[in-house]
């Protein structure tokens, strides 16, 4: 039988996004809003003593500014998702790091709530602040087992001591900022006591819980609405400290509040990425094969949490190696509280590892391709559970042969165009499978067309036509007759669009209420009478090209089979809660808990995707600028829904990457913990004129060990080699080893 | 955004009388706004000068040289076909500048008088910035400064001059025409428009309050169709410049410089001419050696600063390039 | 000091009148006082290119255009087809080529596109790259929007039927 999943569709989106009619958050029409401008310290260490605000309350229009003195109490802090406790922000006079919300003015116009903003004027007692890893007052603390955990396995210092070639390095990655080109904004509007939230969120019913919680009303009186997101990346996954801020400034004027964030206020009221810093310790034989394994890490997060992400938990499982060594610690400073970036754990430890394991293969006069066979794992090395489909190598292999790795003269230094020396780099990618409990529920009307709900999100990942294809394909119609509503806690509970895991959650829930329906229209085109297809097991019949049929073609119209049942629309509801994960996982969901079951917390197998990546750059061999001139990522991710918006998420992931190694960082000025380029200017991203050939392949990769779908998701993976992959192809391009990110024109001259 | 009063002018001389120490003239506002939006500039009068266009906009290119009106757009310069033809170096520096919206709405005036890009400066929160609270310190200098300036700083501030046009301008021995509010002209080198930082950082220009540029005039000479501009940047396009060169090569047929005329960029305090490094190239016959003895001279009294002690370097690998790139040039 | 003006701006080929504080930018006019959202706010400060709109047919940054200042016809993402008809070349040419993934930019984007075809800037992938590099893209459709000029340059241009 033929499936649409699989067959390249159109984004069912996608006219409203070409035509400007996609609604985000900030779009949504409210009555008569008042508009808000955050007000955020000035310090990062400290307390508030005293406000002053007769300049601002003069300027016309201004309607009420709210601070710790007045509203503090009306709201807790949100719960974060990961780390434990996390700063707050208007709840009392304290400053945990520079740009902490303290204040919002409420004026008719933004223009009034800007001016005033800027009138208002602040007193601290301010006390010095730690910025980073090696500030004075910075507080180190091993990383307890917990959400994550080290591994020791074997002997690993013993091997290293023992190893015919060892190889031993520090890499460092710093501070990025998601950076969504769609600016934090929220609009709160209440009504008979029941608050209506417009927020660009990855997880609505996060985002109820959440906020229901902070002001202690139920979630019931609740509503989040996020139809489109406009870039998010992880930005939008928690819930941050403005939401219930603006609800409880909606409440007291009597009146819609609107809150449009600047770019610079991005940077400290919602969550980023923190820098990391790396030791890796590889032993081996001298013909290459991994004896010795240690991935140490170290990352920075702010005084109160304990997040953290520890990537060493998937560096541990790459590679075949009898003793592992894993440890994080983490350092607290004067700052924000960090949080998911696209690949969390991945895209800062990978850069160590495959970045070592270059340098390793380079000691070893191995091509590093050969290296990563000589050590491709069986098994999981940590758990010693079978992989469910693990494609590594080729990967490798077909990537290697497209990309024409071996005309690659592995001699640093050796291949030049005119005045660039041309390097070219690879690495593996790898991320873990993951899937949430989700719920979803269908309509099929007799007219052959459906309608699917579910509290979904799409992020630019093309979840809208994910849903619509998987209904299609279950219900035996064509993508385009399905309508899709999401993003939205009046529908039914979906998990958080992160880690790669959105696509498998809401197509085998879709793919479940479809085949609650399909079971309903069979049993009663088989127990009822009239039909032709009385008498019929129901379980052999199908939905497909709009009739119920049977195996040998006897099939009946779809509004007929319909009819049958309801003059109206067949409708289903269903709940798909994924083995292995927890029985009350519904129950999670909807207290704004995401239910994730991860491909390496699984008893059954050890699930991942894997991907290799490889890299042209060109470095001018006077001036040095670092241009990357090919890509090209060949992955096997499970089976693809849509390949069109596939290649897409492929393809950004790993222009993150070339991004990530050569351009993001967040500047900060140690001495007063802040943000320095916190604007598109010069916090850079990659501009179109960055971005040359990009060739994406997807190998099959069909394993139902994964989930019933066999999806694995791929909004993650195509990042995660590219840092290591750029920094070995500069470093075959100029014979220079960059083991701190980002690499930039001075670290070549 | 702090109020101000809005006023269009129709004219040079309704334009001059509703100057004053208070008010901005606005023209394509990338700037302006830009920086009131973020509570760095407060004018309390916005003077609409766009109508002077009709003035002040033309470009004009005979043997005797080349006439920009101040109020032309940057786009419009770039695809001037005189422009193209025959000042590559100025073509260069407009293409490689901002982004073509940018382009579009920025007046040439107007770019001229770019404002550094520091974000100190730009970032209210910071109380030490001489240039925006005068004698309250610079914290750039200790903090992140890589994009700062190692050229004509001061102890007091090393906020750089972001700016491409002004940098090939500058070089080409541009000068300004100026009216006063008073109705008095006067023609000011563009070399002299940006005052060194020194003490008072916070006095940008040599232009009296409600002066207003109607003309870029460049001057005709040999080297114009050997010139080029040179930029060096992370991004490979809509971004400041690391590193530039503007340089103009008067060659003889032997190779040897009869003149040079050499303008860097993102470098320097305010658009740099390096007359160190055409006295050096003068009579030299321009190779590697002689590019590299003219860098050196260049960046001779360069003072860094951490972060971006690697710009004299930078600095230098650049305008070797462009020096040996405009000597390969056909023309 | 707090003043009013009134300011007529034609929109789409519609007339608005405002009254409004000088500060108040075109961007900010269309999105929060005339309804036309398609106009995307990614930064207010000249750094991202989601607010582009053509003002007699150049592309310019409404977040740095104030109202008072705007002389001549507006066209936004909202004028450039009807509820339901045919879409702009360029508008269908992101649509076939996935030229965007969240869609935050993709008005930006389009609009910028169409003054890079009748500008004359799009001649090549390269020129197409370089002249499109106002308009940043977080989700980096960056090789599908270039394929996607390139795609409707012709139809603009007369070309194909």
């Amino acid at each position: 039988m033929p499936t649409l999943i699989g067959q390249p569709t159109p984004r069912i989106d996608g006219r409203a996004k070409v035509t400007g009619r996609a609604s985000y958050a900030s779009d949504e029409p409210v009555a008569n809003p008042a508009h808000a401008f955050l007000l955020t310290s000035f310090i990062a260490r400290g307390r508030i003593t005293g406000f002053d605000f007769a300049e601002a309350k003069a300027v016309p229009g201004v309607l009420d500014i709210l601070t710790h003195e007045s509203v503090g109490s009306e709201a807790k802090p949100p719960k974060q998702a990961s780390g434990g406790p996390t700063t707050t922000t208007m709840e009392d006079d304290q400053v945990w790091h520079d740009g902490q919300i303290i204040g919002i003015v409420l004026a008719d116009t933004y223009e009034a709530a800007r001016e005033a903003g800027f009138r208002v004027r602040v007193h601290y007692a301010a006390e010095t602040p730690a910025a980073s890893f090696d500030a004075a007052g910075a507080e180190r603390e091993r990383r307890d087992d917990g959400e994550h955990q080290d591994y020791a396995i074997g002997d690993a210092e013993g091997a290293l001591g023992a190893a015919e070639v060892t190889l031993q390095a520090a890499y460092a990655t710093p501070t990025q900022h998601h950076n969504p080109i769609e600016l934090f904004t929220t609009t709160c509007a209440w009504e008979n006591g029941n608050l209506t939230i417009w927020e660009p969120s990855q997880f609505v019913y996060g985002l109820r819980a959440n906020v229901a919680g902070q002001l202690g009303i139920p979630p019931e009186r609740v509503r989040v609405i996020s139809k489109f997101v406009g870039g998010a990346f992880g930005s939008k996954g928690g819930a941050t400290a403005r939401t219930a801020w603006i609800a409880v400034a909606a409440r007291r004027l009597g009146r819609p509040v609107k809150l449009v964030a600047t770019r610079d206020q991005g940077f400290t009221i919602a969550t980023y990425r923190a820098e990391t810093r790396h030791r890796i310790r590889l032993g081996a034989t001298r013909d290459g094969r991994l004896t010795a394994l240690v991935h140490e890490g170290t990352e920075v997060t702010s005084r109160p949490s304990r997040y953290n992400v520890s990537g060493n938990e998937t560096t541990a499982r790459l590679y075949a190696c009898p003793n592992i060594l894993t440890r994080v610690d983490i350092v607290h400073a004067d700052r924000n509280t960090p949080g998911f970036m696209r690949a969390p754990p991945e895209t800062p430890y990978m850069f160590a590892l495959e970045s070592a394991v270059d340098e390793l293969a380079e000691k070893l006069r191995l091509d590093p391709i050969e290296l990563r066979r000589r050590n491709d794992a069986k098994t999981d090395p940590v758990s010693g559970l079978p992989f469910a489909g693990r494609r590594l190598m080729a990967c490798f292999d077909e990537g290697a042969a497209r990309f024409g790795w071996a005309d690659r003269n592995p001699r640093a230094g050796s291949m030049r165009d005119g005045e660039w020396l041309v390097g070219l780099g690879c690495a593996s990618a790898v991320y873990e499978t993951n899937i949430a409990a989700c719920a979803a529920r269908v309509s099929l009307r007799p007219n052959g067309t459906a309608r699917v709900e579910v509290a979904g999100h799409d992020i630019g990942t093309g979840a809208y036509t994910v849903v619509a294809i998987t209904a299609a394909d279950r219900l035996g119609l064509d993508a385009s007759v399905i309508d899709v509503a999401m993003g939205d806690t009046t529908l039914p509970a979906a998990p958080l669009a992160a880690g790669s895991s959105h696509t498998a959650s809401l197509a085998n829930a879709v793919a479940a209420a479809c085949e609650m329906v399909r079971d309903r229209l069979a049993r009663a085109a088989t127990t009822r009478n009239a039909g032709p297809l009385a008498g019929r097991d129901p379980g052999t019949l199908r939905l497909v090209d709009s009739c119920l049929t049977a195996p040998d073609g006897v099939a009946e119209p779809l509004s007929d089979a319909v009819s049958r049942l309801s003059p109206g629309v067949v409708e289903a509801f269903a709940e798909n809660i994924p083995d292995g994960a927890p029985p009350d996982a519904m129950g999670k969901l909807h207290a704004g808990t995401n239910p994730i079951l991860r491909g390496y917390k699984r008893s059954d197998v050890a699930a991942y995707a894997f991907g290799a990546q490889f890299v042209e750059v060109r470095v001018h061999a006077r001036t040095r600028e670092i241009r990357v001139s090919r890509m090209l990522g060949a992955f096997a991710a499970g089976n693809i829904v849509n390949p069109i918006a596939a290649h897409s998420q492929y393809m950004g992931g790993m222009i993150w990457g070339l991004s990530a190694a050569l351009l993001e960082k967040t500047e900060l000025d140690d001495s007063a913990a802040r943000y320095v380029n916190d604007n598109l200017s010069e916090y850079h991203i990659p501009v179109c004129a960055d971005v040359r050939d990009v060739e994406v392949m997807m190998l099959p990769d069909d394993d139902d060990r994964a989930n019933p779908l066999g999806i694995k998701g791929l909004g993650e993976i195509g990042i995660v080699g590219m840092n290591a992959a750029i920094a070995n192809a500069v470093h075959h391009a100029t014979g220079r080893r960059i083991r701190e990110l980002p690499i930039r024109i001075e670290d070549l001259l | 955004m702090r109020p101000f009063a809005y006023a269009r002018a129709g004219d040079t001389p309704t334009a001059l009388s509703l100057s004053g120490s208070k008010a901005a003239y606005f023209a394509g506002g990338t700037t302006l706004l830009d920086l009131m939006k973020l509570d760095v500039l407060r004018p309390e009068r916005l003077v609409d000068i766009n109508a002077l266009k009709a003035e002040h906009g033309s470009i004009a290119a005979d043997g005797s040289g080349l006439v920009l009106g101040g109020l032309a757009r940057m786009s419009e310069a770039a695809e001037h076909p005189a422009i193209a033809r025959h000042y590559p170096a100025i073509r260069d520096a407009l293409v490689q500048a901002a982004s073509a919206q940018l382009r579009n709405m920025a007046s040439l005036a107007g770019n001229l008088l770019q404002r550094t890009r520091c974000l100190y400066f730009r970032d209210r929160s910071w109380h030490a910035c001489n240039k925006r609270n005068p004698g309250s310190g610079c914290a750039a200098i200790h903090g992140v400064n890589r994009r700062l300036a190692v050229l004509g700083v001061s102890e007091h501030c090393i906020a750089h001059y972001p700016g491409d046009l002004a940098v090939a301008l500058v070089a080409l021995d541009a000068s300004l025409d100026l009216v006063a509010p008073d109705g008095s002209t006067r023609t000011l080198p563009l070399e002299a428009l940006h005052r060194p930082w020194g003490d008072t950082p916070h006095i940008e220009t040599n232009l009296a309050p409600g002066e207003l540029i109607t003309a870029i005039r460049v001057p005709a000479a040999p080297w114009f169709r050997r010139s080029l501009y040179r930029k060096v940047r992370d991004r490979e396009s809509y971004d400041f410049a690391l590193a530039s060169a503007a340089v103009a090569l008067d060659l003889a047929p032997d190779g040897t410089v009869r003149e040079a005329r050499v303008g860097l960029g993102g470098l320097a305090a305010r658009p740099w001419r390096a007359r160190e490094a055409e006295d050096a190239l003068r009579g030299q016959r321009l190779d590697e050696g002689s590019a590299a003895a003219a860098a050196q001279a260049a960046f001779a009294g360069a003072v860094t600063h951490g972060e971006n002690a690697f710009k004299p370097e930078l600095g230098r690998r650049t305008l070797v390039r462009a020096l040996l790139d405009a000597a390969a040039m056909e023309t | 000091m707090h003043t009013t003006m009134q300011t007529i701006l034609r929109i789409n080929g519609r007339e608005a009148r405002l009254d409004h504080d000088p500060r108040i930018t075109l961007l900010d006019a269309l999105r929060e006082r005339l309804g036309l959202t398609g106009t995307k706010k990614g930064c207010d400060q000249g750094q991202c290119g989601a607010c582009t709109v053509l003002i007699d047919g150049r592309r310019v940054l409404s977040c740095f255009s104030l109202v008072a200042a705007v002389e001549g016809e507006v066209t936004t993402i909202e004028g450039l087809s009807g509820e339901d008809g045919p879409l702009h070349p360029m508008q269908q040419a992101f649509l076939d080529r996935d030229a965007y993934q969240c869609g935050y930019c993709t008005p930006g984007q389009i609009m910028s596109a169409i003054a890079c075809v009748t500008e004359g800037h799009a001649g090549s992938p390269d020129e197409i790259r370089e002249y499109m590099s106002g308009n940043l893209c977080r989700c980096a459709a960056y090789p599908k929007i270039v394929e996607a000029v390139q795609q409707a340059a012709p139809h603009m241009r007369g070309e194909t039927a």
